[in-house]
């Protein structure tokens, strides 16, 4: 097990290290020259080359990305070429709302998917059934900008029951402590993974009910309820704890529409305005992070899977 | 598997009393001894437009502290019988007609809440061990204290104490220390064992057991049985003991009723369902079963046809089609019910009249003379090992290890082991489906095991196999044409209209029409399915057929027909044949010499008369003695030391010495210090042991 967790831990050392190189050479192509982007095109040439010079960005590519590297030790992400601030500050300032709107997005969303599932699973192909799959699809297939919408003209203009922007507050707690402005965005951000959760959670509940310790239980006398909360839940959830492990970092990337949508000031706004002001020391570290959750999502999701089903032993 | 210092602690408080009181009845009034009484009950399953039948008016009774044996085959209505005591039918399925009485209180339409209460508390069962039939993520200790929380209302402390003594009193060692296991951390003889001690947590009255041993080897079915009838006796239930297996409801059952097309055809006391058979369906179902004593030089019986259909409504007598007694009476007019005494009932028109005997027909077909001993033979097997990873640093599950034996031309030579012992891995190397760790495979004078893909392309052709499951081992988009073509095509034998008569030409052979050609593998039953498979291990002519457990997704009335095919394409073509199988009976029904496998090794090798009729290696006499014989005369395994004990060890790390000591009455030190070689008994029989039962030469291979 402790071999185990350490060799995970110096595979995603090397994923990471990978990532990083990927994304740092790709931005080198696409901007060459940052004292360009710092100084704005009225600069003079000389200018340029020189802030170049001084920042060592005229340096061969592969200097520069070592020496990034040996900034990343020592937890520095880097300097924002526009807002005048460190990266790291920047990202962790942001971080916090981000985690909040996605947790609380997740949360609410496993919350109406896993008994969803079990519900249609236990009523296949009812009336139940059949409507909570071709909802599932169809939200499944709605572009979460648009159903945003929907819901700001239906909930905010035609109905004024929750604000049309999310709170600006910069407390992480924002989602406890103003639920009614955090309310579109959170929803917006859990329809999707309602839609998928739930088909994906019908689908694995379905596979263990046929399975015979359903029958057993059945033997022993449980009634239903008991059955499906002692004995189906746990099996039923497993493949949905791998699937929500791998889906950690696209819940990064809802929040960049919702996070837009509503003006919520999070990781996903700092990213667009930050492409938008070509500021590429930020874009950097935000594919990072994304790398970090993408590896870590796997992994806990990997370890919760093995303390969850006793016969998945974690070695090699 | 000391059983008796635990029963005494069983009558916890929690526990119901009367339990005690086994002959004297604490229900009724005047109690007749019965405990359940099931009348003309019909059950019907709805699956969209279809409705299917599988139990129509079936009457059995049940007495206090008695083995009530269901035999029969798959959709015989056997098992939904059970379902619908237990108030379990599947999605879709009710009872339709009758009733099901258990001590005075109605089952049929009782509520789902009383239902529940008798489910596992009055009423248990006890299914088929799969991997899943334990919670795969709960401990045992917590999965068998369940229904005692349930229906006792004990603290988690008692229900605790209860399932340790329950593990005790089916025989797991170090009960306390398994209380905390997880299932996939027992095997599967220990699973059983837990399953049971699940189901008889409350001490029900009645036991329902389907299949129980199905799953299991053939020595540790042995224990689990003997467990039930133990247990049973001890606890004062009754046990209704659901099988397709004839030797078990000989050996284990004190009254059988035997089911067919979802009725039951004949009941009765087993000794005289077995003496005085008179159902012509109980008659067939009894000649067809393979015995250790047939006459290899008979063909088996075995009944024509397939089970009937059960989604259509039968009028006469649902055997009526598959029976040589039938008259037209017997298909309009369904049989009334006849008594004898002792209880002894059946449904038939036209009675047989005694045991069975079954009129056998004799091979035609001399067998060809086997070449002599000068001759090389066809296949040569030298000193073969398997190994394959095991997940862990360095270590290997040792499939084979170490087996040397020849099959001459013509000869079928058998395979027997349990489950694990690595015959179906050395199965596969036979043909080149896989490569040795080391030795040597020898076809024809040619080592095929060393040989690259492509020098070994051709010779496949001579190296063919028919598999154990017909349905995952045909492709199920391709029709039966294609896949008997598909050999031909690839070896690039002859153009398409003569692989297309080839391919009738063989569905002939194995006794299919020809319409079989465009059929699906789906639209087959499953010895039809078995036909093709050996249909297609022909198609290229082979020389050498390993056929691994060729009839054992089969019923006992559809195997003796590919038994009997078998049979005949080995004596027509002269092959030579490999044949493995757990089923000792299948085994000397087919080879005329057996290898006998334990965790990689042969351990005895001989003729079949030999190794069945004077075996000398104690595992081999263990295995004969555990097999239950459809015989309630035959007697049971007469000294202990014919019982083989316990599961065989890993193959991942087996024991020092003789593999088998760990279970082997006779074992003493040497055996645990140097491992026996094989030693001659006769010039054909050679036995590793160092205690075998018949004297054997001193040195290794003196004789040969």
């Amino acid at each position: 097990m402790t071999w185990y967790v350490l060799r995970r831990l110096v595979v995603s050392f090397l994923v990471l290290l990978g990532i990083s190189a990927v994304v740092f050479f790709l931005l080198h192509l696409v901007s060459d020259s940052p004292g360009r982007v710092v100084l704005g095109q009225r600069a003079s040439p000389e200018a340029v080359a020189a802030f170049n010079r001084d920042n060592g960005f005229d340096r061969p590519v592969v200097v520069q990305y070592v020496s990034y590297l040996g900034q990343l030790a020592q937890g520095d992400l880097g300097r924002s070429y526009k807002l005048n601030e460190n990266v790291g500050t920047l990202l962790w300032q942001n971080a916090g709302r981000s985690a909040m709107l996605s947790l609380a997005g997740l949360v609410l969303a496993l919350v109406i998917a896993v008994p969803l599932g079990i519900l249609q699973a236990v009523r296949r192909n009812s009336l139940v059934d059949r409507a909570a799959t071709a909802l599932s699809y169809v939200l499944y297939a709605t572009p979460s900008f648009l159903l945003g919408l929907v819901l700001i003209a239906v909930f905010s203009q035609a109905l004024p029951v929750f604000p049309a922007e999310a709170s600006q507050s910069h407390s992480p707690w924002v989602v406890f402590t103003d639920p009614r402005s955090m309310a579109l965005p959170v929803i917006t951000l859990a329809v999707t993974s309602v839609a998928i959760f739930s088909q994906y959670q019908r689908s694995a509940a379905l596979d263990q009910l046929g399975q015979d310790y359903i029958r057993v239980a059945r033997a022993k006398g449980l009634p239903e309820r008991l059955i499906l909360t002692r004995h189906l839940l746990r099996n039923a959830c497993l493949p949905l704890i791998t699937l929500v492990g791998t889906l950690v970092p696209t819940l990064l990337a809802g929040n960049l529409i919702v996070e837009s949508l509503f003006n919520y000031p999070g990781l996903g706004l700092l990213f667009l305005n930050s492409l938008q002001r070509e500021d590429y020391p930020v874009l950097l570290a935000y594919t990072l992070v994304g790398g970090v959750l993408t590896v870590a999502g796997n992994f806990v999701a990997d370890l919760v899977v093995a303390a969850a089903d006793r016969r998945i032993e974690l070695r090699k | 598997m000391d059983v008796t210092n635990t029963v005494g602690g069983i009558a916890s408080h929690y526990l119901r009393v009367d339990v005690e009181s086994t002959a004297g009845g604490a229900r009724g009034a005047v109690d007749d001894g019965r405990v359940l009484t099931i009348r003309d009950l019909s059950v019907e399953i709805r699956r969209g437009e279809r409705v299917i039948r599988p139990v129509s008016g079936v009457s059995l009774s049940l007495d206090r502290g008695e083995t009530l044996g269901i035999v029969g085959e798959t959709g015989s209505g056997k098992s939904m019988t059970g379902l619908a005591i237990m108030g379990m039918l599947p999605a879709g399925g009710r009872v339709t007609g009758g009733s099901i009485d258990l001590d005075g209180e109605e089952l049929v339409g009782l509520p789902p809440a009383r239902y529940r209460a008798i489910r596992g508390d009055d009423v248990a069962m006890v299914f088929q061990d799969s991997m899943t039939a334990l919670n795969p993520t709960r401990r045992i200790g917590e999965q068998i204290a369940e229904p005692v929380r349930l229906h006792r209302g004990a603290s988690k402390r008692e229900a605790r104490g209860r399932a340790e003594e329950m593990l005790a009193l089916v025989g797991l060692p170090r009960p306390a220390e398994r209380l905390d296991d997880y299932p996939h951390q027992l095997s599967g003889g220990m699973r059983q064992r837990v399953m049971i001690a699940m189901a008889l947590a409350c001490e029900p009255r009645i036991v329902i057991a389907d299949e129980p041993t199905t799953a299991l080897d053939v020595t540790i079915q042995a224990e689990i049985l003997d467990l039930l009838d133990d247990l049973r006796s001890r606890l004062g239930m009754s046990m209704i003991l659901i099988t397709h297996d004839m030797g078990v409801i000989a050996r284990h059952a004190d009254r059988v009723g035997v089911m067919y097309g979802g009725r039951v055809a004949e009941t009765g006391p087993t000794p005289v369902i077995f003496r005085r058979t008179r159902h012509r369906y109980t008659h067939a179902l009894l000649s067809s079963i393979p015995s250790l004593t047939h006459d290899r030089d008979e063909e088996l019986f075995s009944i024509p046809g397939t089970p009937p259909d059960l989604t259509v409504l039968q009028e006469g007598c649902p055997f009526a089609p598959r029976c040589e007694a039938a008259t037209d009476r017997c298909r309009q007019e369904r049989p009334e019910l006849s008594a004898e005494e002792d209880g002894h009932t059946y449904d038939c028109w036209h009675p047989a009249s005694g045991p069975a005997t079954g009129e056998r027909a004799r091979f035609t077909t001399a067998r060809l003379p086997l070449p002599g001993p000068e001759e090389p033979p066809r296949l040569r097997v030298v000193d073969l090992r398997r190994e394959h990873p095991a997940g862990g640093r360095r270590r290997t599950v040792k499939a084979v290890s170490g087996v040397s034996f020849e099959v001459a031309a013509g000869e079928t030579f058998g395979l027997v082991g349990e489950s694990g012992c690595g015959k179906s891995s050395l199965g596969r190397m036979l043909v080149a489906l896989d490569r040795p760790t080391s030795g040597e495979v020898i076809f024809d004078g040619e080592p095929v095991s060393g040989m690259s893909a492509r020098a070994l392309g051709p010779r496949r052709t001579q190296l063919q196999m028919m598999f154990q499951d017909s349905n995952a081992s045909l492709d199920p988009r391709m029709r039966i044409g294609t896949i008997l073509r598909e050999p031909m095509a690839i070896q690039g034998v002859g153009g398409r209209a003569q692989r297309t008569a080839r391919a009738r030409e063989l569905l002939r052979d194995v006794g299919l029409p020809e319409a079989v050609l465009e059929r699906y593998p789906y639209e087959l039953s499953g010895g039809q399915r078995q036909r093709v498979g050996l249909a297609r291990a022909l198609a290229l002519d082979p020389k050498v057929l390993v056929a691994d457990e060729p009839v054992s997704a089969l019923d006992v009335s559809i195997r003796s027909q590919v038994l009997n095919l078998m049979r005949r394409v080995q004596l027509e073509r002269g092959l030579s044949s490999v044949v493995i199988s757990h089923d000792l009976a299948v085994v000397r029904y087919l080879a005329d010499r057996v290898g006998v496998m334990y965790l990689g090794k042969l351990v005895e090798i001989g003729t079949t008369e030999e190794v069945y009729g004077a075996a000398a290696h104690p595992y081999t006499a263990g295995l004969l003695a555990a097999i239950p014989e459809a015989d309630p005369d035959a007697r049971p395994p007469r000294e202990a030391a014919a019982r083989v004990r316990g599961e065989p060890p890993s193959p991942v790390d087996p024991p020092s010495g003789c593999h088998f000591r760990t279970r082997c009455a006779l074992a003493t030190e040497v055996c645990a210090g140097t491992e026996p070689p094989l030693r001659a008994v006769t010039g054909t029989h050679r036995v590793a042991c160092h205690h075998p039962l018949r004297p054997v030469a001193e040195r290794e291979g003196a004789w040969s």
